[in-house]
């Protein structure tokens, strides 16, 4: 194999442009990551401390807000008194289970359209992706007239099933474009191996596996962070963490405190499904055992 | 362990043709190469045998079994392909033993004859290996051996070596036919390339355009081939054809060409008056048949000009322009006039194939 060696040479115009791109990520770090160190530090904070914040200019005073003591009151108060632990546990399985859903079945209706010749097949994977086009407010009121008259509004299966709507397109266009990489000769020589079709296409699931991966991330997401869908079809009996979060923003009182330590409940997770993932998300992309 | 016999069987993709008619009886244990250029139909044979596509029409038995409407696993084959088609997440071992893990073998017993496969074909320091970390000859080997580790009743091979490098291709030649010997099992091997069914096969089934053309050993292939367009794929470098007419008279058959005049046999005017002639025909004759000498004077009997010569170590290919047309001879190598140089070219006559004009079909 030839070197991937990019070549670079030194340049006046390029030492510029390096200094520019290091300053632009001095930035990006303050943008992206200081809000989050932000919510932890405060989520420990009583709401005294929380507010001691330094001088405009004064960057001297920085330490001000490092100056505390810290307190896992308001963790305590949102499991005891806020339930959060039953919101996050209808968080985890709206998600979840609208992403299982969301997998099982998009991975064998990716597969069909991606093997199978039909007539009408663009025009069928043209109205699966048109179904994402329009805004989730624009078809919110008939969806909740159709669950209300289902008896879904309010309950898990009722929110994953909305989430699945919306999930469902998406994992059938990005799991279509994983398998017509997967080529079919696999599956011939598994037939000739002695398997069923439904064996051979279990087995070059695992070849399909950073894809799958990649979508359970993206679905798992935008399940997680919904509010809108949350608020309304799952309002009542299947209120999930962004929800709750929402609710504790009082007329009388805003419980800062808590709401950043909703902030760091509704994060951590997401953040451990990432690691979790990235192992699939980069393994096999390389797997390449057949010759093009 | 199976004959094949393939009845009238014709292929279908939508409007276009593949396979026309085709009537083929494998005997049990034979190693029977379909030979043709791309496109001819003899993939779509293969895998109508195979049970990967449908038979659009006729019959295909195994034995007395009617094949066509069972699936691959119910056929009892087992399939090489061209892409080698590994499963890339599983290890050479894993590849091999899934067929017989498909069958329930005990554990034990896929074992035993994973690590038999492997020490046939030399793999057996790679069992542990992932396809992505094996060379092109070591994955070709690895899908020989999932085909090899159950006794299947038909080995298919679709040009199983076509991507090697020509130095393995060569090598894998020999070890796949020592293979078929020594596992004596009915093999169907498909393959573009006329030396690896020359040299391979015990009989040779050449398509072109869904037709079969013949159906012969190699050494009747080669020495009698039915039609044009068999002497042409057969045979490296190509037969030579030239537009020729034929002259009777009084002592003989002749065939009249701008460069010559080539009196034929007494058997072959016989074989030229039986099949109804015409006055047009074409002949052929293959490089190794014809004889050249440098220099104006010589001996041989029809003048020519060196048009280029390709030195091949050994031997060399000489191209000639006789007339109005131009042959390839080869000949061993030595001193040979450069481009524009006069020489002499001489016809085996017994070896020259006469062939009508219009259908091509060879009278001998």
């Amino acid at each position: 194999m030839a070197s991937r060696e990019i070549v670079r040479y030194r340049s006046p115009l390029r030492s510029v442009l390096q200094g520019l791109s290091i300053l632009f990520l001095i930035f990006f770090f303050v943008w992206t990551v200081l809000p989050l160190l932000i919510m932890v530090v405060s989520s420990f904070k009583d709401l005294l401390d929380a507010f001691q914040l330094p001088e405009v200019g004064d960057f001297g005073g920085v330490g001000v807000m490092f100056d505390f003591k810290p307190t896992g009151a308001h963790y305590v108060e949102l499991f005891t008194e806020k339930h959060f632990g039953v919101y996050l546990r209808n968080s985890l399985i709206a998600s979840l289970g609208s992403a299982a859903v969301s997998v099982s079945l998009g991975s064998m209706a990716a597969y069909a359209l991606s093997r199978a010749e039909f007539r009408g097949k663009r025009d069928l994977l043209f109205w699966i992706i048109s179904t994402r086009m329009a805004p989730v407010v624009a078809v919110m009121v008939p969806l909740y007239v159709i669950f209300r008259s289902s008896g879904l509004v309010g309950t898990l299966p009722g929110l994953i099933l909305a989430y699945t709507t919306f999930n469902l397109p998406f994992a059938i266009w990005i799991l279509k474009g994983f398998f017509d990489n997967v080529p079919y000769a696999i599956e011939e020589a598994a037939q000739c191996d002695g398997c069923t079709r439904w064996q051979a296409f279990r087995l070059i699931i695992p070849l399909v596996a950073p894809g799958i991966a990649a979508f359970i991330v993206l679905c798992v997401l935008f399940g997680w962070n919904d509010f809108l869908f949350a608020s309304i079809i799952g309002s009542g009996g299947a209120k999930t963490l962004p929800v709750a979060t929402a609710e504790l923003v009082q007329p009388v009182k805003i419980q800062w405190g808590m709401i950043m330590a909703a902030g760091v409940v509704t994060t951590v997770p997401m953040m451990f499904l990432g690691l979790l993932i990235r192992r699939y998300l980069v393994a096999g992309l390389t797997m390449g055992a057949v010759r093009e | 362990m199976a004959a094949v016999t393939i009845t009238d069987v014709w292929k279908y993709y939508g409007k276009t043709v593949a396979v026309k008619e085709l009537n083929l009886e494998i005997k049990n244990n034979e190693f029977m190469c379909i030979l043709g250029p791309s496109g001819c139909g003899k993939s779509s044979t293969l895998r109508m045998l195979a049970g990967l596509e449908f038979i659009s029409s006729g019959d295909v038995y195994f034995d007395d079994v009617r094949v066509n409407d069972l699936p691959p696993r119910d056929r009892d084959i087992a399939m090489v392909f061209e892409n080698y088609a590994l499963y890339p997440h599983k290890t050479v071992y894993e590849n091999m033993a899934n067929p017989l893990k498909l069958r329930r073998t005990p554990k034990q017993e896929i074992e035993r004859r994973v690590r038999r496969a492997a020490e046939i074909l030399e793999i057996d320091p790679l069992l542990h290996r992932k396809p992505v970390e094996l060379s092109g000859g070591q994955k070709q080997r690895t899908a020989i051996g999932r085909a090899i580790v159950r006794e299947p009743k038909v080995f298919l091979f679709d040009e199983p070596i076509a991507h090697l490098d020509a130095k393995l291709r060569s090598h894998m030649r020999g070890e796949l036919k020592y293979l078929q010997r020594s596992l004596e099992t009915t093999t169907v091997y498909v393959t573009h390339d006329q030396l690896e069914g020359m040299s391979m096969a015990d009989r040779i089934a050449v398509m072109h355009e869904g037709v079969l053309q013949q159906l012969g050993t190699p050494e009747e292939i080669y020495n009698r081939p039915y039609n044009e367009f068999v002497a042409g794929f057969v045979g490296e470098p190509p037969m030579n054809f030239l537009d020729c007419t034929l002259e009777r008279t009084n002592t003989g058959v002749s065939v009249v060409h701008s460069g010559f005049r080539l009196a034929l046999t007494e058997r072959q005017a016989d074989l030229l008056e039986k099949g109804g002639a015409e006055a047009d025909v074409r002949i052929g004759t293959r490089p190794d048949n014809l004889a050249i000498e440098p220099g104006a004077d010589g001996a041989l009997e029809v003048p020519g000009e060196v048009f280029v010569t390709e030195p091949l170590g050994g031997d060399m290919i000489v191209e000639v322009t006789v007339g109005s047309d131009r042959v390839m001879a080869k000949t061993k190598i030595g001193p040979m006039g450069g481009p524009g140089e006069p020489c002499r070219i001489g016809f085996d006559v017994d070896k020259v194939h006469v062939f009508d004009k219009t259908t091509g079909v060879a009278y001998f």
